[in-house]
């Protein structure tokens, strides 16, 4: 059989993994022949992506040129292409529930559909599309790295252990879209707990800590026998070092005007200066943060102990969410006999005392936290497989499911925490003499009001032959399946024949969508390297022409004659360049043109920042 | 009788097929699925290990490889044998179970709720009231240490209630009056309804008076 690998898809990196010789290991497939994989993803305005550390290079941001002047380089989103980063974040997400401040981060194209939409250039791109390029650069490296011709196309994709129903699907969709079989989802502590449980932990009650980029996770499991059985779990899918990081950004830019807050070249910037010091304050107790602006730069001193300040609310958060999963669990923290950690945020200091302190025990992290999800996926892909001998992982499903009863109130019918595959049957029938239909409202959650949870899906059950109110009746089978994901199917009680159900999910793509998104991207994927080399290029290209169309029109006051003849030479032989097929022409160009340009630039970014710092002043004087 | 996907065989229903051990999708009550005896007594030691053991045999992870028939098969027998061993483990879940099976409801000939819990349902719900409409934060804080004291009771009672289960299950095993017995369980049952419902409402209670 062919192998299964292990993929991390991760908010910040993300890693693909398989079984080596008996051991897990992640498989380099970064430039610089790195395991990790930046999950960021830069599409140019026509479409042309990017993916990892060459994306990071094409975020909005400032830089100082050599000279010492301050420049605005990246795609600025929209028209002019973007950069999306932690897309996990929107994965599963509905138009209505992107956070306010994401708005200002990206461009979106409507907030009302069931599925967040990112609008970059003409086109729009789904969450599970974005991440689809992540999953293709992950196969694409490994398959190069392997080298000798083995193929990735089954995986296992780990999930954060409180993903709800939306969220798995997406990322389900998004590995078929990436050419994927999914043979499994895998709750990310889960996974992590196979890692260390394959040679570290014989038998006992574990609690893994996982506090990554975007997400937290506390999982409590029992182990014994080979046998990985989680008790509970509990998290936040909207937590992690990404709000740390945003957190720090609000002080670094505290004084300054709304505007440039708002402004994606100047929050970026802070976000990685807040990002670089925060990774250096887990080794040093202070160190200085630099924003460099044109004509301005953001110095503030920032010491171990402030930082803590700052994170000290979100830490809080994870551990009440510890408190939950314990008291699920029937336990208490003495009584767990190791703590293990997981996610890149829990390198922090005071993550590790707190969690110390939380259990009573100093927690376990003798494997990489980055890696670790990763290489535990890739010990799930060969249980899978049938290499792991007795080793079986029962998981459960993080978040109640029900259906709304009379009134709008929510009944569960499988809680929390229960271990799946899991199935409950329902019983129902029609209202009133001759209903044609039965409406059933799909929900999940804790809370007691339908309005309250998520909603999953709606689904019709029917045509009904017309009788009287009562007599019709339906067995519903609610089955989770391993993936957490939920799959319903309707008998006819009276004929003992399946009923056709036909499901809308509330949020995320049907089938039939996914099915022509695939279509699609088949014709994509039958491009070979060299030709969407050329493609990418061609956009940077026209990138860059749109743009200085566009600061020529808005801007070109700013231009000496001299200047714009040289700006208008390079531009008219790119534009030539690009109708052809040399590729590293249109590259040297492209560059040619970026460097005569780059004065304008730091022009129209000096007058913006100027305009900004000048209407503050007069807010304040007025 | 029942067909395995696997080799075709037809049988009597089981998680198992007799002749090639591949997963059946049979409908199952629990004590059949985990292949227990119908009685309230169960060794719960003995219970995990027939759920762990049957888990290594029916569980999806071990048919990863094999077609969707059997694929499903797999799945629908790990659904039946998980929610069988939830509700056979909680001594609760399986106390109302074996009602149901005897064609019982908790609600039949058991309406009237006894005097004594209806006393501490009102007791407690009043002084959750108090809690809640208390302005000053010291007579709040005070009623809340009260309520906090209220539910360390509470949790003594339900584990005397539990406790009482647990001791009754053999009896219950071989009643001597079927009818008296099943009476005398509804009632611990819904005792132990009635404390975990007024729980829930007192954690629910104290967790919004920490929140304000």
């Amino acid at each position: 059989m062919a192998r299964i690998f292990g993929i991390d898809l991760g908010t910040t990196n993300s890693l693909i993994a398989a079984m080596e010789a008996g051991e897990p290991r992640v498989i380099a497939v970064g430039e610089n022949a790195s395991a990790l994989l930046p999950s960021v993803v830069a599409i140019a305005p026509d479409g042309a992506v990017t993916v990892g550390a060459r994306a990071i290079a094409m975020e909005p941001h400032l830089t100082v040129e050599r000279d010492g002047r301050v420049s605005a380089v990246g795609f600025a989103g929209g028209e002019y292409g973007a950069v999306i980063r932690s897309v996990k974040r929107y994965m599963g997400l509905g138009g209505d529930e992107v956070a306010p401040e994401d708005r200002a981060r990206y461009t979106f194209a409507d907030l009302t559909g069931p599925v967040v939409r990112f609008q970059i250039g003409k086109r729009v791109f789904m969450p599970a599309q974005i991440s689809a390029e992540i999953l293709r650069v992950l196969k694409d490296g490994a398959e190069r790295a392997l080298g000798n011709g083995e193929k990735v196309d089954r995986v296992v994709i780990t999930v954060p252990a409180y993903f709800n129903d939306g969220q798995r699907q997406a990322t389900r969709d998004a590995g078929r879209l990436a050419g994927l079989d999914v043979v499994r989802l895998v709750n990310e502590p889960t996974a992590a707990s196979l890692a260390y449980g394959l040679n570290q932990m014989a038998t006992g009650n574990v609690a893994v800590f996982d506090f990554g980029g975007g997400t937290f996770d506390i999982s409590i499991l029992s182990i014994k026998e080979g046998i990985f059985e989680v008790l509970a779990t509990n998290g936040d899918t909207h937590l992690g070092g990404d709000d740390i990081d945003r957190a720090l950004v609000d002080w670094l830019l505290a004084e300054m005007p709304d505007a440039l807050k708002l402004d994606r070249h100047v929050w970026n910037s802070a976000r990685m200066a807040a990002e670089d010091a925060k990774k250096n304050l887990t080794d040093v107790t202070e160190t200085e943060v630099v924003v460099e602006l044109p004509g301005h730069s953001i110095r503030k001193h920032l010491t171990r102990a402030a930082l803590e300040q700052i994170a000290a609310p979100f830490i809080a958060r994870t551990l009440k969410r510890c408190e939950l999963a314990i008291a699920d669990a029937k336990l208490t923290p003495e009584s767990i006999d190791a703590v293990v950690l997981v996610g890149g945020s829990t390198r922090m200091p005071l993550v590790r005392n707190r969690v110390a302190e939380m259990f009573h025990k100093e927690p376990l992290c003798s494997i990489d936290p980055d890696q670790v999800v990763a290489l535990g996926a890739a010990v799930q892909a060969s249980v899978l497989m049938g290499n792991q001998g007795d080793m079986l992982l029962l998981d459960v499903v993080p978040l109640s499911l029900g259906i709304e009863t009379m009134g709008g109130v929510m009944e569960r019918l499988i809680h929390r925490n229960t271990t799946i595959p899991t199935s409950v049957a329902e019983g129902f029938t029609t209202a009133v003499d001759n209903q044609t239909h039965v409406d059933i409202h799909v929900l999940q959650g804790e809370r007691e009001l339908a309005k309250d949870c998520r909603s999953l899906a709606r689904f019709k059950l029917g045509p009904i032959q017309s009788q009287p109110a009562g007599v019709p009746r339906f067995e519903v089978t609610f089955l989770i399946d391993a993936n957490g994901i939920l799959n319903v199917n309707a008998r006819d009680e009276r004929t003992g024949r399946e009923h056709s159900v036909d499901v809308k999910p509330s949020y995320g793509l049907t089938d039939d969508e996914i099915e022509r998104m695939l279509e699609e991207a088949i014709d994509l994927g039958e491009q070979d390297l060299e030709e969407r080399l050329l493609i990418s290029a061609r956009n940077d290209a026209e990138q860059i022409l749109g743009a200085l169309r566009k600061q020529l029109g808005e801007y070109g006051a700013l231009v000496s004659p001299g200047e714009r003849a040289r700006m208008d030479e390079v531009a008219v032989r790119l534009d030539a360049a690009r109708k052809g097929t040399d590729r590293d022409l249109i590259a040297k160009l492209v560059e040619n043109l970026n460097e005569v340009t780059t004065p304008f630039a730091e022009r129209i970014m000096d007058a913006a920042i100027k305009l900004a710092l000048e209407k503050k002043s007069v807010e304040e004087l007025s | 009788m029942i067909e395995c996907p696997s080799c075709g065989k037809r049988q009597e229903p089981l998680l198992t097929c007799a002749e090639c051990g591949s997963p059946l999708a049979a409908p199952l009550d629990c004590f059949a699925a985990l292949g227990f005896p119908r009685k309230l007594t169960i060794d719960l030691d003995a219970l995990e290990r027939r759920y762990h053991e049957l888990s290594r045999k029916l569980h999806p992870d071990r048919f990863a490889a094999k077609g969707p028939k059997v694929r499903d098969a797999s799945l629908r027998a790990t659904a039946t044998l998980t929610r069988s061993y939830r509700t056979l483990r909680d001594p609760v879940a399986r106390g109302l179970y074996w009602l149901e099976l005897k064609g019982e409801k908790l609600a039949d000939n058991n309406k009237r709720v006894p005097p004594e819990v209806a006393e501490l349902v009102f007791e407690v719900q009043e002084q959750l009231a108090e809690m809640q409409l208390a302005s000053d934060p010291e007579a709040a804080h005070e009623l809340a240490t009260e309520v906090t004291a209220r539910r360390v009771e509470l949790q003594f009672t339900m584990d005397e209630r539990l406790a009482e289960l647990e001791l009754h299950f053999a009896k219950w095993d071989e009643p001597a009056d079927e009818k008296m017995l099943t009476l005398e369980l509804k009632t611990i049952l819904s005792n132990i309804a009635y404390l975990r419902t007024l729980i829930r409402d007192v954690d629910r209670a104290l967790e919004n008076a920490k929140a304000a």
